[in-house]
């Protein structure tokens, strides 16, 4: 059952003349379990996606639905509470506060959502699974590239949400850390149960995919499970 | 107000700076309504210790007590009473061989009046006779003595330091407090129908009946001191600009801060962290700089209280500095409000890309 579903989205920036279509009729679902990776080059549109499947912008037309509901109907506040709920974010930069140590950003997230999170055992599991454990007194400078964005996604799992949301998760990494991620990402789908929805122009992340989309020009459509070890959509 | 501490914590130089500069500005104002006050209160110290509540002058001495003189003629119908005291004011210059000179204010006094009856006496006794004076504590600061015998002017007639009192200077002048008689003596008026400088009372309504004198309010005599508005108004002037000053300099800090930090809260704000939450954040920052700001401010202004000189005029007023603290973080809030409302309205969006 899908946890998350787009409904005949379209998205429209600016007027008259200068009006664009960045999104034409997308449809699209993800259940729980399921590795979703949308891959499209640099202007097509799948940030646009992202940030319309996560209720960070209202599509121009069609519906967002999230476990149930459709998010049209939700106000701010309500849409701010449904991010920090039911939808973690795994963003390519900026994703931890600098002048928070690891573990402190779960702790700010605890302050902000007292109930709901993972526990103190379930987290230490995570961090022990991501292999993270010995960095929680580290700031996020002191982090490599690899090691700020398995700290990102333990913080985006940690308030338990049902469907993550990751944007371009493998930028600046070499290939031995995509594949690192990729399996970390596939693993997080599986094993923790949650929709999985990575948007990218990096097509090694497709090895790991249960359902592959391409994004071009704004149009969404099912690419073949193939395996590309290339880079296709450099940007 | 955690992400607030644990950023001040994080970031020390940074904001130790911040703070220097609101301790400095913390410590100026102090310091500068210190002296106001001081100086303030060495132009009014003797008629607040009268606790008069009206003065009544000769209409056309334009409410100053050095140019007023009221005559026998304009007093008969005066109706004084124990509420009532005549005050003979002059300038004079005292001096006594192997003292400083003090330029000074004479205040004629009688014995059976509230002023003469109310003076409080530090050390000696009060005036018994025209030749005997009670000085401000200013003359035993500057080396003389009871016993002394001091000339006014160029009077050749001598008067007796019989006392000291405290906390007694008019117009920034210590006063020496004497008899009318003495004071004609001075002005030159013996045997003339002067009568005294002014009238004090302790009644708001009094009414001296007659047409050339004039009955003023005391805070409204006090502001038409010679000086005494000027100086205010310019301590006071200084004062808000340096509050303006604090405002300018937390808005533009916390400002320039929070766009440096703009991607940062735009990925809070993306996770679903409430825009309240971040507001608070910047509200809290500023009220904690502030506070330390003024805190150790305060300490500073509290250690040079001690250090200062004798003679710099300056009093702390513990409610007023209390205002100004108060004052300084509002001006905190209102100058994290710029901040605040570029947070609140960060679209999580732009960090994204889309």
């Amino acid at each position: 059952m899908s946890v998350i579903e787009l409904k005949n989205i379209n998205k429209y920036f600016g007027t008259g003349t200068a009006k664009v279509h960045v999104l034409h009729d997308i449809n699209f679902s993800a259940a729980k379990g399921d590795l979703i990776v949308v891959v499209g080059p640099s202007g097509s549109g799948k940030s646009t996606f992202l940030t319309i499947a996560g209720g960070l912008q209202t599509p121009s037309s069609g519906e967002v639905i999230v476990e149930g509901k459709p998010v049209s109907e939700l106000n701010k506040k309500q849409r701010d509470k449904l991010r920090l709920n039911q939808v973690g974010f795994v963003l390519q930069s900026y994703s931890l506060v600098p002048y928070l140590r690891v573990k402190e950003q779960f702790e700010f997230v605890r302050k902000i959502k007292p109930n709901g999170n993972l526990g103190h055992e379930e987290l230490e599991n995570l961090l022990n699974e991501l292999g993270i454990e010995s960095l929680v007194n580290k700031y996020p400078g002191q982090l490599s590239g690899g090691q700020t964005q398995r700290v990102a996604i333990a913080r985006a799992l940690y308030a338990n949400p049902e469907i993550v949301l990751a944007d371009e998760p493998t930028a600046a990494l070499d290939s031995a850390r995509v594949i690192e991620v990729g399996k970390m990402f596939k693993e997080l789908a599986e094993r923790h149960n949650k929709a999985v929805v990575i948007v990218t122009h990096d097509t090694r992340l497709m090895d790991f995919a249960d359902q592959t989309y391409e994004i071009l020009d704004g149009r969404m459509s099912v690419r073949k499970p193939t395996h590309i070890t290339n880079n296709q959509f450099e940007s | 107000m955690y992400l607030a501490l644990k950023e001040i914590f994080h970031e020390k130089l940074r904001y130790s700076l911040i703070i220097a500069m609101i301790v400095l500005i913390t410590y100026l104002i102090f310091i500068l309504s210190g002296l106001s006050t001081g100086l303030a209160g060495e132009n009014t110290q003797a008629i607040d210790s009268w606790g008069a509540k009206s003065m009544v002058l000769n209409k056309d001495a334009n409410v100053n007590l050095n140019q007023s003189l009221i005559t026998d003629r304009q007093a008969e119908d005066a109706n004084l009473t124990n509420r009532e005291a005549v005050i003979g004011q002059a300038p004079v210059v005292a001096k006594h061989q192997g003292s400083p000179k003090e330029s000074s204010s004479f205040v004629g006094i009688k014995n059976d009046q509230f002023i003469a009856k109310n003076l409080k006496i530090a050390s000696g006794h009060k005036v018994h006779n025209n030749r005997q004076v009670v000085v401000d504590d200013q003359f035993k600061s500057d080396g003389y003595r009871i016993g002394d015998k001091i000339q006014l002017n160029s009077l050749s007639d001598k008067y007796q330091i019989v006392g000291f009192t405290k906390d007694a200077k008019l117009n920034v002048a210590p006063v020496i407090y004497g008899t009318l008689s003495a004071w004609k003596q001075l002005r030159g008026m013996e045997n003339t129908n002067a009568f005294g400088s002014a009238i004090a009372s302790k009644n708001v309504n009094y009414n001296a009946n007659n047409s050339q004198l004039k009955k003023y309010s005391i805070a409204y005599f006090i502001s038409k001191l010679p000086g005494y508005s000027a100086q205010n108004t310019t301590f006071d002037f200084m004062i808000g600009f340096l509050m303006i000053i604090s405002l300018i300099i937390i808005a533009v800090f916390l400002y320039i801060l929070t766009v440096q930090a703009l991607p940062t809260y735009a990925v809070l704000r993306a996770q679903g962290i409430p825009a309240a939450a971040l507001v608070r954040t910047i509200m809290g920052q500023s009220l904690i700089l502030m506070a330390a700001g003024i805190i150790i401010g305060a300490a500073l202004t509290l250690l040079t209280s001690r250090m200062i000189p004798i003679g710099v005029p300056i009093a702390f007023n513990v409610p007023m500095l209390s205002m100004i603290s108060v004052g300084l973080l509002f001006m905190g809030v209102v100058g994290a409000a710029i901040p605040a409302r570029k947070i609140a309205t960060v679209d999580p969006v732009q960090v994204i890309g889309g």
